[in-house]
């Protein structure tokens, strides 16, 4: 990462004696103003005068040491909703929030009668944000919603839970999503064990009691699985903040001797399983450009003929800059649509 | 007998007692500034006669209020009813200028009578004296009552602000110029709400770079239109050394508030009908989030969601990045932008007016947003407003957007109803000469 000049660190102690602590997780001054912005109206809201200052300051050396700041204010908005975030759970990201408005548009080109029910699968929900974000944005066009969360992680499902109820307090999602949404706890990689359910498992006793063979039927399966490499986990890509205070459980899969890339696994089980419960669209969050295009091949090898359609996203010059993606770099997703 | 409008001295003796009256209802005027605009001399609002042409024009719109209420009783329609609504001051305040020209003429007619006794000609005479006196407020009211309304009156504004020259000190002063109208918002009880705000935190004061003021009741815009121009302050600056007076500027602009939701607009307004004046093609708009290079997704947690809309064919931009939600940035830009461009194009139909009137009338004075409309001088604790020549010697009072800046508005006001009707008259006098 390039230094800041010394002479951007000095402007900014001259503006406020709080934003150097900040330009070292913000980079540049405007960035550092807005942080400060609002670390500031978070301690207002709060506090009473005095220890206003102390606890800022206090704030800001947490935030120069790394700690995500919405670790520091306990939420992130994700489209209108307010995600609250805590230690031990991925704080929910700018291009998860456009993969989801970009999947609820998909599903309702698709999917044409309103009266016929909608099932979603979302799987590794962490905080929940995407299957809460689609409910919010669904619900209005489909009577009839059923939204499936699953998560390996308890703590990740306490707070999936705590982030439902808190967003129908705040009238941002319809009472109705209290039923509509479910979370589970289950694991999408292995086999199973006593404690621990695997996700085919789950799903057959999530089918119909008539017919315990069978699967449901869902209309939509998406996923952030975690996809960081362990190299790049360490070699600095990976940003410091996230590698010291975010839960690695959420972001670099566990090794598994398989063929491939040991962090396109939860990629492997993921296009499997789509493909066994034919969903009509499948919408997959990738690390960059080329883990993305991996796994296209890897759905081609999979799916063996050409019932599908399977894109990176975005690609097009107005997509990407309205959506505010590097033409080359960063996050992309790829989505796979059954013919 | 006494006739004021007959006879051309009396004619001009009323203007300037109405200018008196202007005086003490707005403070002092600065003698020089009203010396230079003979123009207002020749065709106030305060005249008590009333042109024919605008008479007509009473007469239809009363008719038209008339027609309106009998359908009314018949059925009610909210469309109907707001249109009459609209129509019944002018009603009402036509109906009181016939009766008193009515009482007038009959005095008048008992006075000519020979047969009139002495007793009652003296209660006529003082009858004719007090309607005489109470006709120019009626013809001035009706004349007012006729000024078109502004296609914005009823709406909610934005109030942007912007420092212009004068570096610092004018991000200072804008910054003061924000509370003070953020003060008199609250005060008067018109929802103020920072919508932006862009500063450079400094160790004492907060300089602002752009400042954008929501305020929510309806009508602001009416309220507010009075502010739109440069505002100058003149005074030494904090961090001037050597004591001398510094000038810097600030510009302020008011904005129509589209509701967000198209829909509960009138069609006029409705900025999602293509057919509307304030229609905004979404193709014609580029819409750009921040994006920066690098890893992305996981790998990295940027807080930032900066968002910049741009309206291609007027080059109109938009930048927002105060909010951490990025739908709430999105929103609020283009909440921006369609003022902005309601605004432009408002602005240009009116410029293609003020261009006809231009022609009849030699220059009816139009302040642009270009034009610099007050000082606030604080060595000498004065604020000017050089649209109307009306100076406050309390600045605190203004700066505190208390009663100082109520009385100021208010003039503004007056002067601008003037100006319409100035422009009304001429504007049927040229028909006239047209016909002819």
């Amino acid at each position: 990462m390039p230094r800041i000049p010394y002479s951007v660190i000095l402007r900014a102690h001259r503006e406020n004696s709080l934003l150097p602590l900040l330009l070292k997780e913000c980079r540049t001054i405007d960035s550092a103003r807005n942080e400060l912005r609002w670390l500031r109206e978070a301690v207002q809201e709060k506090q009473s005068l005095p220890t206003n200052w102390s606890r800022l300051r206090s704030m800001c050396r947490l935030r120069s040491k790394g700690v995500p700041l919405q670790y520091l204010l306990g939420n992130q908005p994700f489209g209108d909703l307010e995600i609250l975030c805590h230690q031990g759970v991925l704080i929910p990201r700018p291009e998860t929030e456009s993969y989801t408005y970009k999947s609820a548009q998909l599903v309702q080109k698709i999917k044409r009668k309103p009266e016929t029910k909608l099932r979603i699968l979302d799987l590794c929900t962490g905080t929940g944000c995407i299957s809460l974000l689609l409910h919010a944005l669904l619900a209005p066009h489909f009577q009839d919603l059923s939204i499936t969360g699953v998560d390996i992680s308890p703590v990740a499902l306490g707070l999936a839970q705590k982030n439902l109820q808190h967003n129908i307090k705040l009238d941002q999602l319809v009472l109705q999503a209290a039923t509509d949404i479910q979370f589970h706890r289950a694991d999408v990689l292995g086999n199973g064990s006593d404690t621990l359910v695997s996700i085919r498992s789950l799903l057959q006793t999530l089918g119909r009691p008539s017919q315990p063979s069978e699967h449901l039927q869902y209309d939509l399966l998406i996923s952030n699985p975690p996809y960081i490499s362990r190299a790049e986990f360490r070699n600095g890509t990976t940003a410091r903040s996230v590698r010291l205070f975010e839960p690695e459980l959420a972001l670099v899969p566990p090794s598994v001797s398989e063929d491939g890339r040991p962090e396109d696994i939860f990629y492997h089980r993921i296009l499997s399983l789509a493909l066994e419960l034919k969903t009509p669209i499948t919408v997959l969050e990738c690390g960059d450009m080329a883990q993305a295009q991996r796994v296209v091949t890897l759905h081609e090898r999979l799916a063996g003929n050409n019932d599908f359609s399977a894109e990176i996203w975005p690609r097009h010059e107005r997509d990407l800059a309205e959506y505010g993606f590097h033409e080359t770099d960063g996050s992309r997703c790829v989505i796979i649509q059954r013919l | 007998m006494v006739v004021f409008n007959t006879s051309p001295l009396d004619d001009t003796d009323l203007v300037n007692w109405n200018m008196l009256g202007f005086r003490t209802i707005c403070g002092r005027l600065q003698p020089r500034l009203w010396q230079l605009s003979p123009l207002r001399a020749v065709h106030t609002a305060s005249d008590p006669t009333v042109s024919p042409a605008l008479l007509t024009r009473a007469r239809l719109l009363a008719a038209e209020h008339t027609k309106l209420s009998d359908r009314l009783g018949e059925s009610f329609d909210s469309k109907i009813a707001k249109r009459a609504g609209e129509l019944a001051p002018i009603a009402d305040v036509l109906k009181e200028w016939v009766t008193a020209n009515e009482s007038i003429s009959e005095l008048k007619s008992l006075l000519e009578d020979p047969d009139t006794d002495a007793e009652l000609r003296s209660l006529a005479i003082e009858d004719l004296e007090s309607s005489h006196g109470t006709l120019p407020a009626i013809s001035d009211r009706l004349k007012k009552s006729l000024i078109p309304r502004h296609p914005f009156a009823n709406m909610p504004c934005l109030l942007e602000i912007r420092p212009g020259a004068g570096g610092d000190e004018a991000g200072l002063f804008a910054s003061e110029m924000l509370r003070m109208y953020m003060a008199l918002c609250s005060r008067r009880g018109l929802r103020p709400t920072i919508l932006k705000q862009d500063t450079e935190v400094g160790a004492s004061d907060d300089r602002l770079t752009e400042a954008v003021l929501e305020v929510e009741a309806d009508g602001a815009y009416d309220i507010l239109r009075t502010e739109s121009g440069v505002h100058r302050v003149q005074r030494v600056p904090a961090t001037e050394t050597k004591g001398r007076t510094h000038t810097s500027a600030v510009s302020v602009m008011v904005l129509p508030s589209f509701s967000e939701t198209a829909s509960e607009m009138d069609n006029a307004l409705n900025f999602e009908d293509p057919s509307s004046d304030y229609y905004i093609d979404p193709q014609e708009v580029r819409v750009e989030k921040m994006r920066a290079g690098g890893a992305g997704g996981q790998h990295v947690n940027k807080t930032e969601s900066a968002i910049r809309l741009t309206h291609i064919p007027t080059n109109t931009v938009v930048s927002m990045q105060d909010e951490r939600s990025q739908q709430a940035n999105r929103r609020k830009a283009w909440q921006i932008l369609r003022a902005k461009i309601a605004e432009a194009r408002q602005e240009a139909r009116e410029q293609e007016l003020v261009q006809l009137r231009r022609g009849i009338l030699g220059g009816v004075a139009k302040m642009g947003r270009g034009d610099k409309i007050r000082t606030y001088n604080f060595g000498q604790s004065r604020c000017t407003d050089h649209r109307t020549g009306v100076t406050i010697h309390n600045l605190d009072s203004v700066m505190d957007g208390g009663d100082g800046l109520d009385t100021v508005m208010e003039s503004v006001r007056v002067w601008m109803d003037n100006s319409e009707v100035e422009a009304m008259i001429a504007e049927d006098m040229a028909k006239q000469t047209d016909v002819k």
